[in-house]
């Protein structure tokens, strides 16, 4: 019991350290914000979402619609998998507003219906997508 | 304790995590340790589809002071992914190593959104000459809503009890999880610990 009394001190120094890590987001807001007015976006989050495009000059940007991605620990199998694909560059899981984010390169096509699959091998719902040109 | 020993808990502890889902994503595997007033065991099961898992469990139970092996078989029964909740029915079985009379067989449901979360697994336990009826209940709240890849945190109540010892257990659980890891931890001055590690793969 000694020993995991230790890891969850182990995983407290964890919590703290991306407690620093938000604040460094934090002031990478601003530029995000202002870039961001195309309505379509409202419903993502732009601090998130400028930080997932930062390096992804010519790719395109699939935002896809979730239901029952409520926690963490089950939305991983969804990371993993599209992260084996060769035509994604990055994959990002917003939990407080349900988004799935995918990086593809900019000649890759995107079906929804495949997207769709993927997202059903995990266990979740994908409902919608958006694409966009960075 | 032992360099092995040691190495051996690392593991678990840094590679298998506290995990509420009896089936994992297609193609996942998942491994398990359990530790309660019951049992002590060691879980691994692979999910050909997100609907169904099967694995073996290394069993020592406390209750009949006796070791062997299940073979396991979980089904989800049901699930409704809402945009911010899920819920899951769960069908649990298996099949002892030991005689083909020994097994168990239950259901575990489950609703959780970001912030609640609440859970009962209830499970009949055949085990050769007597049986058993075993069941919980578990609810749960998060203090704070973390982003993905953040650790995350549940503080939670669990209920639980056996009709063999015929009497309701009830104690505090911490549940954290981050990355593929979960940890959940409970303590009851009678029942001592009951704890929980799950790793995802």
């Amino acid at each position: 019991m000694k020993t995991l009394l230790l890891t969850i001190i182990f995983c407290s120094t964890q919590v703290l350290s991306h407690s620093k890590e938000n604040t460094n987001h934090a002031t990478h807001a601003h530029s995000a914000d202002a870039r961001l007015v195309d309505g379509k976006l409202e419903k993502i989050d732009s601090i998130r979402f400028d930080r997932f495009i930062s390096d992804l000059k010519g790719h395109k940007v699939a935002i896809v619609s979730v239901k029952g991605m409520v926690c963490d620990f089950c939305a991983r199998g969804i990371q993993k998998t599209f992260n084996k694909r060769d035509e994604i560059k990055k994959v990002d899981v917003d939990l407080n507003k349900g988004k799935v984010l995918l990086a593809f390169t900019g000649s890759a096509t995107i079906d929804f219906e495949e997207i769709k699959k993927t997202i059903q091998s995990n266990g979740q719902t994908a409902v919608d997508m958006e694409i966009i040109n960075i | 304790m032992g360099i092995k020993k040691i190495l051996f808990f690392i593991f678990i502890v840094i590679a298998v995590n506290v995990g509420a889902r009896p089936v994992s994503w297609t193609q996942g595997s998942t491994l398990m340790a359990y530790s309660n007033n019951t049992k002590n065991s060691i879980y691994y099961h692979f999910s050909p589809t997100y609907e169904f898992s099967l694995g073996l469990e290394m069993v020592e139970d406390k209750v009949f002071d006796n070791s062997y092996a299940y073979f396991r078989f979980t089904r989800l029964l049901n699930r409704k992914n809402t945009q911010n909740s899920q819920r899951n029915l769960y069908f649990r079985s298996a099949v002892s190593s030991k005689q083909w009379a020994s097994y168990f067989f239950g259901l575990q449901g489950d609703w959780e959104t970001r912030r609640l979360f609440a859970g009962f697994n209830v499970n009949l336990i055949e085990s050769g000459d007597r049986d058993y009826f075993d069941q919980s209940y578990q609810i749960g709240i998060a203090p704070y809503l973390g982003e993905f890849g953040d650790l995350h945190t549940w503080i939670m109540v669990k209920t639980k009890r056996n009709s063999v010892t015929d009497e309701w257990s009830t104690f505090p659980v911490i549940r954290l999880f981050k990355g593929d890891v979960m940890l959940e931890l409970g303590y009851n001055g009678e029942t001592s610990w009951d704890a929980h590690f799950m790793y995802r793969f």
